[in-house]
């Protein structure tokens, strides 16, 4: 095992099937967390997990439930910062310690637990702390909800949701995981986080939506997808990395692999 | 599908915004707490409306007088529960705002009456009683800062803080001034611009409708009142969105014990004098206000016009009852059961819809 992960330095990693001309890998990964430790008081989270994802790749993160995985995908957000270890954007040292500096790396997450307001209008969920104001910090509510009609007409298209100005409260859960799924992807840049982004949503919009995890992938955008799905991994993945008990067991690519060794390492761990 | 999906949404908005007036107004009225309370204000103001009609000698509601004196009673009360109506929305109390409203008031009155701003001296300062407020206004601000710095620091409820803060406050004002009243008649044009009269209008509840409309558009038209829906509602969403919540909390705080302090220089200006002990219960009459008016004691609910219904409906029973002669003890048992009534019905709201 230690082997299937000694060969996969980022530096001489290259996406499969990469895009032609201009976007192959050439140097340092899009982003990289070297030997990271996070503590919840004695609780030991994440253990030296080492961590990359490629320019133009799509990572599968897969575990068992309380392997650490929303754990990352939170320190990469920058809303959970590790207790010790080193993250890297293109190469460059980089704290992620807040929302702000994750978002100046180009990081949006769809959080395993949806992060909506209940109580608050779709639109005005989707703008949440990136309000489009004119002077003064004033809204323009009619901007928003233009561009709210327009997300969520595109994204992943939701069933029955036809009013931005709804309570979010009121949606089903599927609904309410379209709406966080449609914010992430119309405030993303480089790179998505998509946390068991599928876990409400029908047949359909899964399929939807892994159809634009692709479609971003072509775009030269890379997601690193959280699922238990093993097929739904397994379809749209380059690259996949098991964790377990916080640390990193398996990694392979996806030529390099089949589900059925990837049921074998999520199942024995 | 022959439509793409956002013309579908597209349409289904422009349908829904072209509703007739009277449907809009009917889906508001069921599907909005303050539109639930707005109709009970209204009929309320038509039962006494007719009242007064039928029964001009024995129920004088329609009397000029009456008029006058109620309105000019509201905005003390108004203008502090916009304040904690704020920081509901936020997800935090603040108890404390009754001992400000008398703290902050008797501060202002000794500052500007110890610079000459008393209107029966000689040659009274004009300056003097906005100094006064000034100060007032910024203290009220920064004990605001004090009270959200230790419950966000300590991680406790701002129900205890508060709770702490209201008792220290009280205890404060006797020992910075004693128990008895303080004379506040302050200097042109501090009187006027605070307390003057123009027929039925007082200058206290113009004021009010200021506060009213200016908070109107901080809440429900500006980037940091979506922040306090957010941070009320779902804190834990808000962070993950990229809101600071403590930064975002310490303003509401501000803003609270900011209007406890207004509320108090205002009020002690209509009445000329103040009793050290005259905000005291203000703070619970303030959060019923707004609960009245719609808002949740969990954060996240609650709107401006649903404050501004709620403070005029517990005015308007205070009237009634004073019109019928009926002894204090009932203002309390109505304004009581009008909470557990209001909150039954949200809730009843919010259920139906979901
Ligand atoms: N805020 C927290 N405080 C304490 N323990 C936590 C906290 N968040 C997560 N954990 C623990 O960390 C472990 C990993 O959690 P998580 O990253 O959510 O797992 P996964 O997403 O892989 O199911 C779990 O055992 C969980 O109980
Ligand atoms: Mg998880």
């Amino acid at each position: 095992m230690k082997d299937s992960l000694r060969h996969f330095s980022p530096q001489a990693h290259v996406p499969v099937d990469a895009p032609t001309g201009g976007l192959a890998p050439i140097g340092a990964p899009l982003l990289e967390a070297r030997n990271i430790v996070k503590r919840y008081g004695s609780f030991v989270a994440l253990d030296d997990m080492n961590f990359f994802i490629g320019r133009a790749e799509v990572v599968a993160l897969l575990g068992d439930n309380g392997a650490g995985k929303s754990t990352l995908v939170k320190m990469m957000s920058g809303i959970n910062p590790p207790t010790s270890g080193e993250i890297f954007v293109n190469g460059k040292r980089t704290e992620l310690n807040s929302r702000a500096a994750s978002e100046r790396a180009g990081i949006e997450t769809i959080y395993q637990d949806i992060a909506l307001v209940d109580a608050m209008s779709i639109t005005r969920n989707i703008f949440m702390g990136r309000e489009i104001t004119t002077r003064l910090g004033f809204l323009d509510l009619r901007r928003m909800e233009e561009v709210a009609v327009e997300i969520l007409g595109s994204a992943v298209q939701i069933s029955g949701i036809d009013n931005p100005r709804k309570e979010v409260g009121f949606l089903s859960g599927g609904q309410k995981q379209a709406v966080a799924i449609a914010r992430a992807v119309y405030f993303k840049r480089n790179i998505l986080l998509l946390d068991e982004p599928t876990s409400a949503l029908s047949v359909r919009e899964t399929e939807h939506l892994l159809g634009y995890v692709r479609e971003l992938k072509s775009d030269g955008t890379s997601s690193v997808l959280v699922t238990h799905n093993l097929y739904h991994a397994y379809m749209v993945c380059d690259r996949f990395v098991v964790m377990s008990h916080g640390t990193k067991v398996f990694e392979a690519a996806k030529q390099d692999t089949s589900i059925e060794e990837l049921t074998d390492h999520v199942i024995r761990t | 599908m022959s439509l793409s999906h956002a013309e579908h949404i597209r349409q289904a908005v422009a349908a829904h915004n072209a509703r007739p007036i009277p449907v809009k107004l009917a889906d508001w009225v069921r599907t909005s707490p303050e539109g639930g309370i707005a109709v009970l204000f209204m009929v309320v103001q038509i039962a006494c409306i007719a009242g007064g009609l039928l029964f001009p000698d024995s129920f004088r509601y329609l009397l000029q007088a009456n008029i006058a004196v109620t309105l000019k009673s509201i905005a003390p009360l108004g203008l502090m529960a916009l304040g904690v109506g704020v920081l509901m929305i936020a997800g935090e109390y603040d108890l404390s705002v009754g001992a400000l409203y008398s703290f902050l008031s008797i501060v202002a009155a000794t500052v500007a009456n110890s610079l000459n701003g008393d209107i029966g001296g000689d040659h009274p300062s004009w300056a003097a009683p906005f100094i006064g407020l000034a100060l007032a206004l910024v203290l009220g601000g920064l004990i605001g800062c004090v009270h959200s710095a230790i419950t966000l620091r300590f991680n406790i409820p701002s129900f205890i803080t508060t709770l702490g803060g209201m008792l220290l406050w009280k205890g404060a004002t006797l020992l910075y001034h004693g128990a008895s009243s303080l004379r506040f008649k302050p200097s042109e044009p501090f009187a006027t611009i605070f307390g003057g009269e123009y027929g039925v209008i007082h200058a206290s509840i113009v004021w009010f409708a200021i506060f009213a409309v200016a908070f109107y558009l901080l809440l429900h038209r500006h980037r940091l009142g979506n922040h306090f829906y957010a941070v009320g509602g779902n804190r834990n969403a808000a962070v993950a969105i990229g809101i600071k919540p403590n930064r975002t909390k310490t303003i509401a705080f501000a803003i609270a014990g900011f209007m406890a302090a207004f509320s108090g220089v205002v009020a002690a200006t209509r009445v000329g004098s103040i009793q050290p002990g005259g905000g005291l219960g203000m703070e619970l009459q303030a959060i019923a206000a707004c609960v009245i008016g719609g808002a949740a004691l969990t954060g996240g609910r609650g709107s401006i016009l649903g404050v501004v219904l709620g403070t005029a409906l517990v005015f308007t029973i205070q009237d009634i009852l004073l019109l019928l002669r009926a002894p204090g003890f009932y203002f309390d048992m109505f304004v009581g059961t009008l909470i557990v009534v209001a909150v039954i019905m949200n809730t009843a709201i919010r259920r139906s819809r979901a």
